[in-house]
């Protein structure tokens, strides 16, 4: 599936769009799917079976077997609940990217991350370019909604309460011709 | 000020802006008051894919300022004429809404005074 991922890159560099996508779309019935893998992540469709964590530590020695595994102290370890789904992979703390430090000498300093530390499971949304949930905010929550609810239901009391103060153009409604009969004020 | 002002000083009336006359056509005119005339026709305005909402009593200008436009592309100056006529007949469309709107309020005025007027009855 990458190879076919990486041949279509190819041929987007090579073959204009829009032939590339014809052929892509009328060719045969997966069509559908690979044009779609173009547009995704073409380079990491892939999965290897020393990826998946193991099963659900149940007794303090499997405990122990896992935390090791992850390199981390059987203190410090804790898995998700069970029924989520995740085995054994440990609950890590939700730190982004960008509210680590940027001084320490990080083995990987792209990722901010030395070797062996483990990943948090949802790592692909909290990288440095992306969200982070733990940063010190500008302003704080309630300030935000306080000023948000605030404007709105400002604007919404003002429209409530001067209904009845409208003032527009001292004119009538504008005359159409095919509705009603209208008047000069002059016999012609 | 009357443009800002408006109608705020009918609130007492309850008179508002862009409002249907609520009075018959001949209350208080000595004479036959004149219909408006459409004059252009509604296939020419169709023809022409005039949008609906300039479909007025002054359509027929609208229709000589287009046809004019159109000889006279890209030298659209040589229209004046034909924009004048057209600019000034809605204005005085407008000037029309605006003698509506001063009759209206006259008569509700006048109505609230004969109201006003009768004694209130003690009993």
């Amino acid at each position: 599936m990458s190879s076919k991922c990486i041949v279509y890159g190819y041929m987007f560099l090579n073959v204009k769009m829009s032939s590339l996508l014809k052929r892509a779309l009328f060719n045969n019935s997966q069509s559908i799917r690979k044009t779609a893998a173009l547009f995704c992540n073409a380079t990491r469709n892939h999965w290897n079976y020393q990826y998946q964590p193991g099963p659900y530590p149940k007794t303090p020695e499997e405990r122990a077997a896992a935390a090791k595994k992850y390199g981390m102290t059987v203190e410090e370890y804790t898995p998700y609940p069970e029924d989520m789904g995740y085995g054994d992979y440990p609950k890590l703390p939700d730190i982004g990217e960008d509210s680590k430090d940027p001084h320490y000498p990080y083995d990987n300093p792209e990722l901010k991350r030395n070797f062996n530390e483990p990943l948090h499971a949802t790592a692909e949304i909290f990288g440095g370019d992306r969200c982070d949930i733990s940063i010190r905010r500008r302003f704080s929550l309630l300030h935000q909604w306080t000023w948000f609810l605030g404007t709105l239901g400002g604007f919404a009391l003002l429209m409530v309460f001067l209904e009845d103060y409208k003032i527009g153009r001292p004119v009538t409604a504008k005359q159409i011709p095919g509705q009603g009969v209208h008047y000069l004020f002059s016999p012609n | 000020m009357g443009q800002i002002m408006g109608t705020y000083n009918t609130r007492h009336i309850n008179l508002q802006s862009n409002e249907q006359p609520t009075f018959p056509p001949d209350v208080g005119f000595c004479f036959k008051r004149g219909q408006r005339k459409m004059i252009a026709r509604e296939q020419d305005l169709i023809s022409a894919r005039i949008p609906v909402k300039y479909r007025d009593y002054c359509a027929h200008l609208l229709l000589d300022y287009n046809v004019c436009r159109y000889k006279h592309m890209p030298l659209l100056y040589r229209c004046a004429h034909e924009r004048h006529a057209y600019l000034n007949c809605e204005q005085q469309d407008y000037v029309l809404r605006m003698k509506e709107f001063e009759r209206e309020r006259r008569l509700r005025e006048r109505e609230l005074r004969i109201k006003n007027s009768v004694h209130p009855c003690p009993y």
